[in-house]
């Protein structure tokens, strides 16, 4: 198998960005070939780290385990306008200086404790991650009026970058096969609906 | 050459054409076919194939691209479509796209399509209740559009006859404004829509809050069995299309049925420019098709044509088919064809939160969706300052609540574990509106799409009663769940466009009399007997009950008497 069939093979085990044209960072690194935006192989590498940090490796997978940067890149690349790329890109280079000025170091350099520092203390002063199940929109025709236009705050870029990150991390965490078989299992054939189900008898 | 010229002719010949491959065109068929007729359907989009070509259906979430998100450059250069809540990544290949077929908003209107074998009976939302007498005579009552030329007693077999063959899971209710029907097992409320419904039926005369009912195989009869479909099996991904045939669609039910009898040719790629009508024959003969693949005109001839193309490409059709008979649009002798179009009133929402029932939640998925509120206002008399009312649905629900700050470890715990919230409530408006003179599509007078077909130009707003209709909604909901002890009660409006409800009505409109409708209480043009038009362009109003069981079952009730005319030599 040459290396082309390997990460694709890999991709399709876990999901989504199946079929993105990979290229190999230096380090070693897979990186991702956009579409609309460029972000270079270092760009992308910090975004790993920062979507690692979020969900990290544990007894059990975390984001790069689970090819989630490549999901959070994929998602802003096709799912977001021009106008937040380029919040994001902005935020980018804040969080950069930002980190050098704090820390006198890179993100990518710092233990994994001072990355999860420099996180919730940014996050902190910030609102809270949205629900990104709540960024699904309603299957239900009861529901469709209740779609509101939608409108997103005005975020300061710094903010911006990270909130995207993370919200597309969890998205691509939650959403993943992973999770949705060995966590929360999904049913795509419930095949019943009881009404009177008690609480205590739900699983976890 | 001649001879060649008689056989192709002859090929393209038929006993019945029907225009429209959807929810009421796959009953024409079914029934026209049924009873021995050589039919042509005519679809302008593709085939969709039961099964084989619902290519997401059994997908998983994370198999999605986008997980279900569609992506920006498809979103900003489909602002109409995407304003329809079923348009998402696993679905969206079912919709037309903006570009695909241009029109003209003389004032907003999302018009929401299908172009696909089966049409719309693909991504709809499957709720189905009869109409009364309470609605059919509903305009003389109330002295708006004119009378409708039948009542529920010319309409409630065929109701029966279509609900059996389709599958509806209801309760019957003894409701006299909502009659019940041919019911498989509903499905039942839940222990909060159980506590309102209860509440409702103690503290309120007339008012109901029951299962919604809707097109699903609770439990399939040997005639669902053999359509070749099985019990619904709860995923609630029917706008993917389903593999198990668990909700009625076109393409689960009625068109292989009718492809089963050898009597239906189906011709995708096929847009109906016009009906021929012949001034000698003082009949139509025919209609004139466009293959989309190779722009050929090709004409198609027939003794009987069913119209329909969904609301407003049925109005398209019959205002470009113009002779020196009809020089204003088939059957347009009154000029009020294209007008008194109207639609549903999907404008406010009711949410709440109920503290009850704590210990009690679901499990699995519910496909009725959950409860559903009969029209209770202006039913028995008129009693507010609007005309009409409007349905609700109700449904209460519960979920687990996840805490997504911090990083690490404990985050990814948390995305697991998480308390199961209150129940909150939710209800949706589904109002009535009154077909006006002013509320009309017509052709525009300069574009045409690339068919050679003038673009429809679509003139449809709210008017005073709606807004009156919304403002008491939310007064009554908000009473109602106040007094049931729900909290936090958040009504909102919202202040989408007419057509996003998916439920446009009218422009063709039955009536007794010529001089101010379209079609007679056959579903027959006054004028051309020999076409029938039995989909949402029908209606003469709009009531407030979802209306495609409506649309199935004056289909059915007008090919019975286009098949006894035709025998009896009168058409």
């Amino acid at each position: 198998m040459n290396r082309r069939t390997v990460i694709k093979n890999l991709a399709l085990i876990v999901g989504g960005a199946a079929l993105l044209p990979s290229c190999v960072h230096p380090d070693g690194t897979t990186y991702i070939q956009l579409k609309h935006i460029n972000i270079s192989s270092d760009k992308q590498k910090l975004i790993g780290d920062i979507s690692e940090t979020i969900i990290p490796k544990t007894t059990t997978p975390g984001a790069k385990d689970l090819n989630l940067p490549a999901f959070v890149l994929k998602m802003l690349d096709d799912c977001y306008t021009k106008k937040d790329q380029q919040a994001f890109l902005t935020g980018l280079g804040q969080f950069n200086e930002m980190v050098q000025k704090k820390y006198n170091s890179s993100f990518s350099d710092l233990s994994a404790t001072a990355r999860e520092n420099v996180l919730t203390t940014l996050e902190k002063s910030t609102k809270p991650a949205k629900d990104p199940q709540k960024a699904i929109k309603p299957v239900r025709e009861s529901e469709k009026s209740i779609d509101a236009p939608k409108k997103k705050p005005e975020v300061p870029p710094l903010n911006f970058f990270y909130g995207a990150i993370k919200q597309q991390t969890i998205f691509g965490y939650t959403n993943s096969q992973y999770f949705m078989t060995k966590q929360v299992v999904y049913e795509l054939v419930p095949g019943r609906y009881n009404v009177h189900f008690p609480v205590k008898n739900l699983k976890a | 050459m001649a001879n060649l010229n008689i056989d192709s002719i002859k090929e393209r010949t038929f006993d019945a054409i029907v225009i429209g491959s959807g929810m009421s065109g796959g009953w024409a068929a079914k029934e026209l076919t049924g009873n021995g007729l050589k039919t042509l359907m005519l679809e302008r989009g593709r085939d969709v194939k039961h099964i084989k070509d619902y290519p997401t259906t059994n997908m998983y979430p994370w198999e999605f691209e986008h997980r279900g998100v569609i992506p920006t450059a498809v979103q900003e250069a489909n602002p109409i479509v995407n304003r329809c809540y079923a348009f998402r990544e696993d679905a969206e290949h079912f919709f037309v796209k903006d570009h695909e077929h241009p029109y003209v908003q003389e004032k907003p209107f999302d018009w929401i399509r299908g172009y696909q074998v089966g049409g719309k009976s693909l991504m709809w939302a499957r709720q189905t209740q009869r109409w009364s007498d309470f609605d059919f005579e509903g305009p003389a009552r109330d002295g708006f559009a004119v009378d409708w030329p039948i009542r529920y007693k010319d309409i409630a077999p065929w109701y029966s006859y279509v609900e059996k063959f389709a599958g509806i899971a209801g309760n019957k209710d003894g409701i006299p404004e909502l009659p019940d029907g041919e019911f498989l097992p509903a499905y039942p409320l839940n222990d909060v829509e159980e506590y309102f419904s209860k509440h409702v039926k103690n503290n309120y005369q007339n008012r109901h809050v029951i299962s919604a009912r809707c097109a699903h195989l609770s439990k399939p009869n040997q005639v669902h069995i053999d359509q070749g479909r099985t019990q619904c099996q709860n995923r609630i991904l029917c706008q993917r299309g389903c593999p198990f045939g668990g909700y009625f669609s076109a393409n689960a039910s009625t068109i292989p049925w009718a492809l089963k009898s050898g009597n239906l040719t189906l011709r995708p790629f096929s847009v109906v420019q016009s009906i021929i009508y012949d001034d000698k024959l003082g009949k139509a003969t025919g209609v004139r098709v466009v293959d989309s693949n190779t722009k050929e005109t090709i004409e198609y001839f027939a003794r009987i044509i069913f119209v329909n193309a969904a609301a407003l490409n049925t109005n398209l059709v019959l205002l470009n088919s113009t002779s020196s008979r009809f020089p204003n649009g088939l059957g347009n002798d009154s000029g009020v064809l294209g007008k008194y179009f109207a639609f549903h009133n999907y404008s406010a929402h009711i949410g709440a939160q109920y503290d009850g029932f704590k210990d009690l939640t679901t499990d699995g998925r519910n496909p009725a969706g959950g409860g559903y509120i009969p029209r209770f206002r202006n039913v028995y008399k008129q009693e507010t300052d609007f005309l009409r009312g409007y349905a609700s649905g109700f449904s209460a629900y519960r979920f687990r609540q996840h805490k997504y700050d911090g990083v690490g470890a404990a985050l990814k715990e948390n995305m697991v574990k998480g308390d199961l919230g209150p129940w909150y409530v939710g209800s949706h408006m589904m109002g009535e509106t009154i077909p006006k003179e002013s509320n009309y599509v017509k052709l525009d007078a300069s574009k045409k799409d690339e068919w050679g077909v003038p673009l429809l130009n679509i003139n449809v707003d709210y008017d005073d009663n709606d807004e009156k209709m919304k403002k008491d909604y939310i007064e009554q909901l908000t009473k109602m769940f106040t007094s049931a002890g729900f909290t936090n009660i958040k009504p909102s409006v919202n202040h989408q466009a007419p057509g996003l409800d998916i439920h446009e009505m009218g422009g063709a409109r039955m009536g007794n009399d010529p001089k101010t409708s379209i079609l007679n209480k056959w579903n027959q043009v006054h004028a051309c007997k020999n076409v029938f038009v039995t989909d949402g362009a029908c209606m003469t109003s709009t009531s407030c009950q979802n209306p495609s069981l409506t649309y199935m079952a004056l289909t059915v009730r007008a090919a019975d008497h286009a098949v006894s005319e035709m025998k009896k030599g009168n058409v």
